[in-house]
C-alpha cells in the first residue's frame, strides 16, 4: 500500500509539462543537510514534480515526557531545554508558567520582566538561525554568517546571565534562579541599539533581490482556514492573515505592559513568512528594551515566589500555551500530590507546523522543497521530543 | 635564466627541424604545453584558494591560514590530498565513459587558451608572440571548443550509474547548452564592431577605435557575463551541483583526482570566459585609454599584465557572486536564458546593425 | 513607488547591486575569527563548566545527588570519629560523578546549602576532550578535588 498522498487530488496529468509519464519514490532521507535535523520525507515524483509528500519522523524521539514523570518539577527545566534546542528560554517559561499555574504561585514583578527579556532575545536567536538556514538553503551563503555573527551576542548575553549558551536552564517554577549580573542591562541595550542596523543589512541581501524573490514568492501559499484547520501557530499562521498571537491574545508575564505590533501579512507564502519573522526581530528588540526601562523600578525586588521548599503538584491539569518563535508551544501538566508530574505532554509548535508540509508541497517542484523546509522553521528535537 | 637560454634552445630546435615543422608544429606545441603548465594550471590551483579567501572575507571570516601564510600552500595540500584517495569506480558504471568524462570538461577549456592573446604580436617576425596562434576565426572556434565541455557532463552523469548523477547531468548539459545560445549571439555584437573574427584583429580594432568595445556594446557584455556565469555553472546558477539540493549533480560517484579533474575543468572554463570577456570587450592587452598619449608612460606595463589584471577582476566578480545571490531554481534558470537573454541578445544585434549602417551612410 | 523607477529598477538590476554593495563592504570589515588554540574566547563569570568539589565544605547532605535530573552523582559516606575533636562526623568515601551523561545543568550546585558552596560548576572549562576515554569517564573524588582545568586556572578565578 502506497503512503498517504499529501492532498488527496491527483495532479493535472494533461497540462503538467514536466509530467514526464513515471512516478519514482524518493526518500528525502534522514541526513540530508537541508532538513535542519533528521527529518525523513518519503516524495512521490513525476519527473520534478512532488505528488505526493509523507514525512517519516521520530528519529530524535528520546522519551522527554516520560523522563518528565521520574522527577521533580524544577528538575525537568533542563530537559525541556532539548526539545527545541535552539529557543530553550521559550520552552523554559512555558513549562515554569504551567507548573506556577498548576501549583498556583505568582511570579514577581522583576522576575517577570527578566523573563519576558530572556524570551524576546531567544525569540531573536531562533529567528537568526531560521534566516542563517533558510538562506544558506536557497543558495545566498552570506546572511549565514552575518546571523551567526549576531547570534554569538546573544548567546553572550545568556551565558553572562546562566552559565550557559544553548541548554540554558534560566528558569524555575516562581521566577528565576538568579539576578542579572552587574552591566548586563546595558549589554543587552547596546545589542539591542545595534541589532535593527543589521537586520536592514539582512534585509538589503535579500528582501528585494529579484532571485530571492523568485524562489519565495508564491511558493507554498498556505490559505487562512486550511491554517487555522491544521492546528499551525507562529509565523506561519500570521503569514496567511490571521492574526493570533498568544502574546497579546492571553498576555502572559510582562507582555500586558509593554507595547509592540504583531506582523501579520496575507499571502501566505514563504516570502511573507520571511517578512512576518523579520518583523517580529524588530518587535522583539522593541520589546526587550521597553522591559529593560521597566526594569530599574523593582530594583532589588525578589525574583523568586514566595513557594515551599518542595513543591508538590496538586491533584488536577494544567494547560498553559506561550507564544514561542515557531509557535504556540503548551504543556499540559497533570498533577497528582507528588512533587513528580503524574503526565506533562508537550504541544510541540513544530509538529504541528510539519502538518502542514504535505499540503504546501503537494505540486511544487523538488528545488521548492527546500525553500518551504526552511520557511516551516522546524526544530526536529522539538517534533520528536 | 631560462629566458635568456630560450632563445638559443628554439634556435637550435629551429635549426634541427626546419622551417615548416618548427613553426607549424613545434613552435605551438611548446607554447601551449608552457601556457597551460606553466601558466594556467598554477592559476587555477592558486584561484581555489582566492576563491575561499575572499569568500571569506566577503563573510566576515578569514579564509583557510593554517597550511602556510595566508594559506597560501593549502592548495598544494588540497592536490596531495585528492591524489592520495582512494580511486572508486561503480562496479556497475561503464568504464571508458567514466574515466574519459573529466578529461573531456578539461581539455575543451584549455584549448580555448591557444587562441587568448595575452600580448601582442610581436614586431619582429619570428619573434615572441602574446598568443599561440591567432587564426581568422578565433571567436568561432572559441564557441565551438567550449561547446565540448557539455559531453563531459552528460558523460559523466551517465556513466555512473546512478539515476540523480544522471538527472544531474543532464540538467547540467541542459543548462550550458541553453546558455551557449545566448552567449555565442552576445558575441556577434563585438564582432560587427570589429568587422573580423580573429581575436588579436579584435584588439586591435579595439585599439582602432580608441575605445573598448565594452561601452558601445554594455548591453551585449552584460549578457555575455551572465550567459558566462551560467555556462560555468556558477552561482547564481549553480544548481547543477548545489550540495543542498537533492543530488549531488554529475559528480557524485567522482571521488580523488577525477574529482579534482572535473573542478579543475569548471575554474578553467571560468578563466577562459574571463579571458574571452577581457579580449572581446576589454581591450585584452591594451593599457586604459590606449590612445590618450599624455598616459603612455603607463605603456612600460607588459600587455600581459594588464591581460591578466583584467582577468582578476572578471574573476573576482565571479567569487563576489557566488557570495552574494541565491541560487535559480531550475526552470526559472532556463526560462531566463531562453525568454530574457535570447531575445536582449538578438534585438542588441539588431540594433547594433542599424546604428552602424546609419553611421556609414 | 512610482513606475517609472520600479521598471528603472528592475531594469536596472539595482537590487542585486544593493546586494553587492552589502558584501562588498564586509571584505573590508573586521574579521570575526578567532584564531583556536592560539586565541581563546573567555567564558563569562558565569560560565557552567567543570566541577570542583570542596570536601572540607561539604557536608554530605546528599541534595546535589537529590537534584541531579539524570541522577548521576553517586554518594558514599560513613559516620566516623574525628580523634582532635572527639566528635562523631561524616567522612565522604565516594563522590563520583559520570561524566559521561552530565548535562552542566547546574542543579547541583543550586542544591547545595552550604555557603559558599561545595560544588560549584565555575571552573569556566569546558575543553574537556581527552585522547584518552577510561580515565575520564568517571570523575571520583580526587580528581573533582584537584580540577583545576585546561588551562590551568588560579584559585582565584575560579573561586565563587
Amino acid at each position: 500500500m502506497s503512503p498517504p498522498n499529501g492532498s488527496g487530488e491527483p495532479v493535472d496529468r494533461l497540462v503538467d509539462p514536466l509530467f514526464c509519464g513515471e512516478e519514482m519514490e524518493l526518500s528525502f532521507g534522514p541526513q540530508h543537510p537541508a532538513t535542519h535535523g533528521v527529518l525523513r520525507l518519503n516524495l512521490r515524483i513525476e519527473g520534478e514534480r512532488i505528488v505526493g509528500c509523507y514525512p517519516i519522523i521520530g528519529y530524535l524521539h528520546r522519551g522527554t515526557e516520560k523522563l518528565f514523570e521520574l522527577h521533580p518539577f524544577f528538575q525537568n527545566v533542563p530537559h525541556t531545554d532539548r526539545m527545541d534546542y535552539v529557543a530553550a528560554a521559550t520552552n523554559n517559561l512555558a513549562y515554569v508558567g504551567a507548573v506556577e499555574k498548576l501549583i498556583g504561585l505568582s511570579v514577581p514583578p522583576r522576575a517577570r520582566y527578566i523573563r519576558t527579556i530572556l524570551a524576546e532575545l531567544q525569540r531573536i536567536s531562533s529567528h537568526l538561525v531560521w534566516l542563517a538556514t533558510h538562506a544558506i538553503d536557497i543558495g545566498a551563503m552570506t546572511p549565514f554568517f552575518y546571523c551567526f555573527r549576531e547570534r554569538e551576542r546573544v548567546l553572550d548575553l545568556f551565558e553572562q546571565y546562566c552559565g550557559a549558551r544553548l541548554t540554558l536552564n534560566c528558569m524555575r517554577p516562581g521566577g528565576l534562579p538568579f539576578d542579572l549580573p552587574a552591566g548586563w542591562g546595558d549589554a543587552c541595550r547596546r545589542f539591542c541599539e545595534d541589532y535593527p542596523a543589521k537586520i536592514a543589512e539582512y534585509e538589503g541581501l535579500l528582501t528585494e533581490n529579484r532571485i530571492w524573490k523568485r524562489r519565495t514568492v508564491g511558493v507554498g501559499v498556505l490559505s487562512p482556514e486550511a491554517a487555522v484547520d491544521l492546528g499551525v501557530t507562529g509565523p506561519m499562521l500570521r503569514a496567511s492573515g490571521v492574526g493570533f498571537d498568544l502574546r497579546k491574545a492571553r498576555p502572559y508575564e510582562a507582555y500586558g505592559e509593554v507595547e509592540f505590533a504583531v506582523p501579520v501579512t496575507q499571502n501566505g507564502d514563504t516570502y511573507d513568512r520571511y517578512l512576518v519573522r523579520m518583523a517580529e526581530m524588530r518587535e522583539s528588540t522593541k520589546i526587550v528594551l521597553q522591559c529593560l526601562d521597566l526594569l530599574p523600578a523593582t530594583e532589588g525586588g525578589p525574583i523568586m515566589a514566595k513557594r515551599p521548599r518542595v513543591l508538590k503538584g496538586p491533584k488536577g491539569e494544567v494547560y498553559h500555551g506561550i507564544e514561542g518563535p515557531k509557535g504556540e508551544i503548551g504543556f499540559y501538566i497533570v498533577g497528582d500530590g507528588t512533587p513528580n508530574p503524574y503526565r506533562c505532554h508537550v504541544r510541540p509548535p513544530s509538529f504541528m507546523n510539519l502538518q502542514a508540509l504535505p499540503d504546501l508541497a503537494n505540486g511544487h517542484l523538488v528545488a521548492d522543497l527546500v525553500a518551504l523546509i526552511g520557511s516551516t522553521d522546524i526544530v526536529l528535537g522539538e517534533v520528536d521530543r | 635564466m631560462v629566458l635568456a637560454v630560450l632563445p638559443f634552445g628554439l634556435e637550435a630546435l629551429r635549426e634541427a627541424a626546419g622551417d615548416t615543422l618548427f613553426y607549424y608544429a613545434l613552435s605551438p606545441a611548446l607554447k601551449i604545453l608552457g601556457l597551460v603548465f606553466l601558466a594556467i594550471l598554477p592559476v587555477i590551483t592558486y584561484l581555489v584558494l582566492a576563491e575561499r579567501k575572499i569568500l571569506g572575507f566577503l563573510q566576515v571570516r578569514v579564509g583557510p591560514n593554517r597550511v602556510g601564510p595566508w594559506g597560501l600552500l593549502q592548495p598544494i595540500a588540497d592536490v596531495m590530498k585528492l591524489l592520495v584517495k582512494e580511486d572508486t569506480i561503480p562496479s556497475r558504471a561503464v568504464r571508458w565513459a567514466f574515466v574519459l568524462a573529466p578529461c573531456l570538461v578539461v581539455a575543451p577549456a584549455l584549448v580555448i587558451f591557444s587562441v587568448v592573446p595575452v600580448g601582442p604580436p610581436s614586431s619582429t617576425p619570428g619573434g615572441f608572440s602574446g598568443f599561440v596562434t591567432d587564426i581568422d576565426t578565433g571567436v568561432l572556434f572559441v564557441i565551438a571548443v567550449a561547446t565540448i565541455g557539455v559531453y563531459g557532463l552528460i558523460l559523466g552523469g551517465w556513466s555512473s550509474n546512478n539515476k540523480f548523477s544522471l538527472m544531474g547531468g543532464l540538467r547540467a548539459a541542459a543548462q550550458m547548452i541553453s546558455y551557449e545560445v545566448p552567449q555565442g549571439l552576445a558575441l556577434v555584437g563585438p564582432l560587427m564592431l570589429a568587422g573580423t573574427m580573429s581575436m588579436v584583429g579584435i584588439v586591435e580594432a579595439q585599439r582602432g577605435a580608441r575605445v573598448w568595445y565594452v561601452f558601445p556594446q554594455l548591453v551585449s557584455f552584460f549578457i555575455y557575463m551572465v550567459a558566462g556565469v551560467a555556462e560555468t555553472n556558477r552561482n547564481p546558477f549553480d544548481l547543477p551541483e548545489a550540495e543542498s539540493e537533492l543530488v549531488a549533480g554529475f559528480h557524485t560517484e567522482y571521488s580523488g583526482m577525477r574529482f579534482a579533474l572535473f573542478f579543475l575543468g569548471e575554474y578553467a572554463n571560468m578563466i577562459a570566459v574571463s579571458a574571452v570577456a577581457t579580449t572581446l570587450f576589454l581591450g585584452g592587452w591594451l593599457r586604459p585609454f590606449p590612445s590618450v598619449a599624455w598616459l603612455s608612460p603607463l605603456d612600460v606595463v607588459p600587455g600581459a599584465i594588464w591581460f591578466a589584471l583584467k582577468v582578476f577582476v572578471f574573476l573576482f566578480v565571479y567569487i563576489w557572486f557566488r557570495g552574494t545571490f541565491p541560487r535559480y531554481r531550475f526552470d526559472q534558470l532556463m526560462a531566463l536564458g531562453w525568454k530574457w537573454l535570447l531575445p536582449l541578445a538578438l534585438a542588441n544585434i539588431f540594433v547594433t546593425a542599424l546604428i552602424k549602417l546609419w553611421l556609414a551612410r | 513607488m512610482s513606475g517609472w523607477k520600479r521598471f528603472l529598477d528592475r531594469f536596472l538590476l539595482l537590487d542585486l547591486f544593493a546586494g553587492l554593495a552589502i558584501t562588498g563592504r564586509a571584505l573590508f570589515r573586521k574579521k570575526e575569527t578567532v584564531q583556536y588554540p592560539e586565541e581563546r574566547l573567555a567564558p563569562a563569570h558565569r560560565f557552567r563548566g567543570m566541577f570542583r568539589l570542596d570536601e572540607e565544605r561539604c557536608i554530605k547532605c546528599n541534595l546535589c545527588a537529590i537534584d541531579c535530573p539524570i541522577d548521576i552523582i553517586y554518594i558514599d559516606w560513613h559516620q566516623e570519629l574525628n580523634e582532635a575533636t572527639g566528635k562523631k562526623e561524616k567522612k565522604l568515601d565516594r563522590f563520583d560523578i559520570d561524566l559521561q551523561r552530565c548535562m552542566f545543568c547546574g542543579l547541583c550546585e543550586t542544591g547545595c546549602p552550604t555557603e559558599p558552596k561545595s560544588i560549584w560548576l565555575t571552573t569556566k572549562t569546558y575543553e574537556l576532550a581527552t585522547y584518552d576515554r577510561w580515565q575520564h569517564l568517571y570523575a571520583d573524588k580526587e580528581q573533582l578535588e584537584g580540577w583545576r582545568g585546561r588551562p590551568a586556572y588560579t584559585d582565584e578565578e575560579i573561586a565563587k
